[in-house]
């Protein structure tokens, strides 16, 4: 389809640009927003083809190669364990994906679903809603993570073991998703909060404009003037919000790996190699640098983009 | 008399709206009495903040927070809008009672397409498809004259002039073909050549579908040519009440006849037109004891300043009727 169309004439007077494409036009023009486009986009590629790519299993020792500074056989050196530190940055990298899109779609579905609820339909659900959201944000996040840990972990897996012993279901066996599980749970908890405010906010404010009351006049639902023109209309701060988040949650995700509630060893994430890093770095930077600026860049390029969105979307905004 | 009321579409009796301030509660509608024939067009005049918007939207009991209505009834087809249910109330609104809203800048979703704008009252009143619906937004762009339907129903409000958009306002509101359209100022945003062309496309669309109008402006001379009968409101109260060539011919209360001779300015700005009566009028909550025009009046007298005239009627058939000390009140025939 060819964008220039035959327009009759008297509504030529107005250019057609669509909302997102002007948005996406302004958003071209910031550098730092694209930079952090493109290292997302380079992220998200190694997060979905890189574990095909790399030369190394995550977890091949070569015990004849430990301990190893980058060379051109391993870029990133070698661990402890001989392991090659780019292939396992490599695989960090999904995990990485995995937590930060799974934690923001969880806490986004709560978050929207519950601001949303409390900014439409006002009180009682407000004041319910709102005291849910402060109490959770009151409760510091790190400790919350580590008492769900603490004392979840160890009934599940019983619980688990014993329902193998019961079944001899293999399923039962697997260990690693209880803890992808009760990670991705933990700290999904703790981050809706925020998307619940905002979107809170937004419907408020959305409310009392006119369309909303024009759709009123239509005898429309509630439920399709809330899905249909309110949603809609709050998703733009929404979306820099979730830009802002996936960061936050790689972030995170790493802090929990380095107190020891994170995605736990042999799986690699950035966070627990962080954490091993730490403990040998006088003696081996490699091990520590390696990940940490792979999570620094993750995480600058995500907070890049979060802002250009902003600028793009609110061009009343800054600036 | 029960032919008279058989005929009634809308029939509103001493509706009272107040509005909650930090003073206390405003009273901004006083009691008015409306109403609307089968088949009628009724054109509601008054100067900004008189209260007209807050009427018609009490009617569908969309008044914002904070505003309520607290004393008076209104019926359409013979049914208490306040009474009814909110299931049947949402039947009424978009199906019976068709809105035209002020701006059509912001009356909008701007993140919609028109075309789904439209669709959705036909699917929810008339229970078409989304298919079908979409075949139905495409004719009635074409009914309001929209250029070129078939593209116009894929593009989102901003890509329209204010014109345009207000013909997709009216389209919104004709949708399920009510029988009863209410347009609140629709062309107040628009400049005076197509201000002209969507009155004429209501009068078209009147006959074509044979509905009712009530058409709120506080512009009389548009709408001469196109409503049967003129409420003029003051205020929160109606001042006088006429057939419109009656009105026009012999104007009785003091406001309509400052309104009137404003007229010849049409080119002039919307305000200074108005200003020709000089003054403002009260806010809510501030109104004067006895004639809430009396500080503004040319004729007002001291029992204008403590009594509040009633409207009555004014001519031999009673349908000419206006609330002022000052006119002499048609003596009863029997
Ligand atoms: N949401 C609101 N909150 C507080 N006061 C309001 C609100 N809406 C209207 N009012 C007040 O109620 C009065 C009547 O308002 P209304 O909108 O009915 O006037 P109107 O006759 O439609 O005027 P206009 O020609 O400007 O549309 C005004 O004095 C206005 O200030
Ligand atoms: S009642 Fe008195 S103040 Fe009011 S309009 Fe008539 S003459 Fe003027
Ligand atoms: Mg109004």
């Amino acid at each position: 389809m060819s964008v220039v169309q035959a327009q009759p004439a008297p509504l030529a007077e107005e250019a057609p640009v669509s909302l997102w494409r002007d948005a996406w036009y302004r958003l071209k023009r910031n550098r730092l927003a694209i930079f952090g486009l493109f290292v997302i986009a380079l992220l998200a590629f190694t997060a979905l083809f890189g574990p095909y790519l790399t030369p190394y299993d995550f977890l091949g020792q070569d015990l004849e190669a430990r301990n190893q500074a980058p060379s051109l056989a391993h870029l990133f050196g070698t661990d402890d364990l001989g392991r090659d530190v780019f292939s396992r940055v490599v695989y960090g990298t999904r995990t990485a994906f995995l937590v930060a899109v799974v934690v923001t779609t969880i806490a986004l579905a709560i978050g929207t679903t519950l601001g949303a609820i409390a900014g439409f339909f006002g009180n009682p659900f407000d004041r319910v809603i709102m005291w849910l959201t402060d109490v959770t944000m009151s409760v510091p996040n790190l400790l919350l993570v580590v008492v769900i840990n603490a004392s979840l972990k160890t009934p599940i897996a019983q619980w688990m073991e014993a329902r193998y012993l019961e079944t001899l279901n293999p399923f039962y066996r697997e260990t690693v998703w209880i803890d992808f599980l009760l990670v991705f749970g933990s700290m999904a908890l703790i981050s809706w909060p925020p998307y619940a405010r905002l979107v809170r906010a937004q419907v408020l404010s959305i409310r009392s404009r006119p369309y909303i009351t024009a759709a009123q006049a239509l005898g429309l639902s509630n439920r399709i003037i809330l899905m249909r023109y309110v949603v809609p209309n709050a998703l733009g701060p929404l979306i820099v919000a979730v830009s802002a988040g996936l960061g936050t949650a790689m972030v995170l995700e790493s802090a929990f790996s380095f107190l020891g509630v994170g995605v736990n060893p042999p799986t690699p994430s950035w966070g627990n190699m962080i954490s091993d890093g730490l403990r040998v770095w006088q003696h081996y930077p490699h091990l520590l640098a390696a990940p940490a600026a792979v999570l620094g860049l993750a995480s600058v390029a995500f907070s890049f983009l979060g802002d250009g969105l902003n600028d793009a979307l609110n061009p009343r905004g800054s600036k | 008399m029960s032919a008279k009321t058989e005929n009634r579409l809308l029939d509103v009796k001493g509706l009272t709206i107040e509005i909650e301030t930090r003073r206390g509660p405003a009273v901004v509608v006083d009691g008015i009495d409306l109403h609307v024939d089968k088949g009628e067009t009724l054109g509601v005049v008054g100067e900004s903040g008189c209260g007209k918007s807050l009427t018609m939207l009490s009617l569908m009991r969309l008044l914002p927070n904070k505003i309520r209505v607290t004393q008076g009834e209104a019926h359409f087809d013979g049914r208490d809008l306040q009474k009814m249910s909110n299931r049947e109330l949402r039947k009424v609104r978009g199906g019976d009672i068709g809105f035209v809203f002020q701006d059509p800048m912001t009356s909008l979703n701007p993140v919609m397409r028109i075309g789904d704008q439209l669709a959705e009252p036909l699917i929810y009143h008339r229970g078409m498809s989304r298919r079908e619906a979409r075949t139905r937004a495409t004719e009635l762009l074409r009914l309001v004259g929209i250029p070129g339907p078939e593209e116009r129903i894929q593009a989102y409000p901003h890509e329209l002039s204010g014109g345009m958009r207000q013909r997709v306002m009216i389209a919104i509101g004709l949708a399920c073909e009510p029988k009863l359209l209410i347009a609140d100022e629709p062309t107040t945003a628009l400049d005076v050549t197509i201000q002209a062309q969507i009155v004429d496309l209501v009068k078209g669309l009147r006959e074509k579908l044979g509905m009712s109008v009530v058409w709120i402006t506080h512009d009389l001379a548009l709408i001469a040519g196109l409503v049967d009968r003129v409420v003029v409101l003051y205020a929160g109260t109606i001042v006088e009440d006429a057939p419109v060539d009656e009105l026009y011919a012999n104007p009785r209360h003091p406001y309509t006849r400052g309104l009137l001779a404003s007229i010849p300015k049409l080119s002039d700005a919307p305000a200074s037109r108005l200003n020709s009566i000089g003054g403002t009028p009260p806010e809510p909550g501030r109104r004067p004891e006895g004639c809430p025009f009396a500080p503004r009046c040319p004729l007002a007298m001291d029992v204008c300043r403590s009594h509040v005239p009633k409207l009555e009627p004014v001519s031999a058939a009673g349908s000419h009727r206006a609330a002022c000390f000052a006119v002499e009140k048609a003596r009863e025939a029997a």
